[in-house]
């Protein structure tokens, strides 16, 4: 592993040399990796426990090789994604719908950017889960429409619609014009 | 639109997860990657098996001559009497049940069932009662071998007259 302390490896090195039993390789994969995994769930269901939760199944489904992950069909990112999902999905499943209760009165009195930043999370979190994973992987991890379609299993024209009409629908619980 | 969900975009850039996760997943990786203990008596046996593997006598060739029979000459002779031959009974085998060679060990698909000698102090490592004079005799036992070549389990073979 001291080499790669110098270049950085590649997501397929790293894999390469954990399933070899090299624990540095996996403690630099998962740092390099579960910011966005985490964030994609918090951003999903708006909740630090599950997120938490979600994260540390996705990394062992991919120590245990439960999850296969297969270079030929795309990134280790999107990959890690799409397992996140998968999760998220079924945690979703279980839990109750969150209340849209950022009404357009209460953000024109939301002063602070804090305040903002949390009505919009809310409004987010009150999308529909199949408009709230186009919304979280494009606008808000910046993912691209090829890799959120991959994530998502479904065309690029798809989640470009599927991205409009979160956007309109945010639109219309932040009464903001877009 | 698109200015608020930069906004939050930005406002959670750097979160992830708790250090905790971390620590739990090393955890688990340093629990799959662990090598098994293996007790002392299944490394015996191990080391042994490979032995004998190696040492084993290969199969002799055998080379096939066609000899022109001889020409039988006819000759009258007596009857002789049958010799009655009184055989032994062959020995009857009696095997101990298997004893497990590896802690933890991976799922069993396929392997085979491997007949050696061994030491018999590997029957006190699996917890058999073997006097102190007789550790160095040689006990016959079937190791089973999974097809990944780990030596899976072990049971002891005696022949009973």
């Amino acid at each position: 592993m001291k080499s790669l302390q110098k270049v950085q490896p590649t997501d397929h090195e790293l894999l390469l040399l954990m399933f070899s039993g090299d624990e540095d390789a996996f403690a630099v994969l998962y740092r390099r990796r579960q910011g966005p995994v985490y964030r994609f769930a918090l951003q999903m269901t708006g909740n630090t426990v599950i997120a938490e939760d979600v994260t540390q199944e996705v990394f062992l489904a991919l120590l245990s090789k439960t999850a296969k992950y297969d270079a030929a069909r795309g990134s280790l990112a999107s990959f890690l994604y799409g397992v996140a999902r998968n999760l998220v999905l079924r945690r979703l499943e279980k839990t109750v719908e969150v209340e849209d209760s950022a009404g357009p009165e209460d953000i024109l009195d939301d002063l602070t950017r804090r305040e903002t930043i949390e009505s919009v999370r809310r409004a987010v979190l009150s999308l529909p889960p199949v408009y709230r994973e186009a919304i979280v992987l494009c606008d808000l991890q910046d993912t691209s429409y090829e890799d959120a379609a991959q994530v998502l299993d479904c065309p690029i024209g798809t989640v470009r619609s599927r991205l409009n009409r979160g956007r309109s629908m945010l639109a219309q619980k932040l009464a903001v014009r877009v | 639109m698109k200015e608020l969900l930069k906004a939050l975009a930005e406002n959670d850039r750097d979160l992830e997860a708790p250090v905790a996760v971390e620590m739990r997943l090393r955890s688990a990786f340093r629990r799959k990657h662990a090598r098994p203990r293996w007790p002392y008596f299944a490394m015996a046996a191990a080391a042994v098996l490979v032995l004998l593997v190696y040492l084993r006598p290969k199969p002799q060739t055998m080379e096939i001559a066609v000899v022109t029979p001889p020409v039988p000459t006819i000759r009258l002779a007596r009857p002789v009497a049958k010799k009655v031959v009184h055989r032994k009974p062959a020995p009857r085998e009696v095997v101990t049940e298997f004893y497990p060679l590896m802690e933890d060990p991976p799922p069993f698909e396929r392997g085979e069932l491997l007949r050696v000698s061994l030491p018999a102090s590997v029957m006190r490592g699996v917890g058999l009662p073997v006097s102190e004079e007789r550790l160095t005799e040689m006990v016959q036992a079937d190791v089973l071998v999974g097809e990944e070549g780990l030596a899976r389990a072990i049971r002891f073979v005696a022949n009973r007259p």
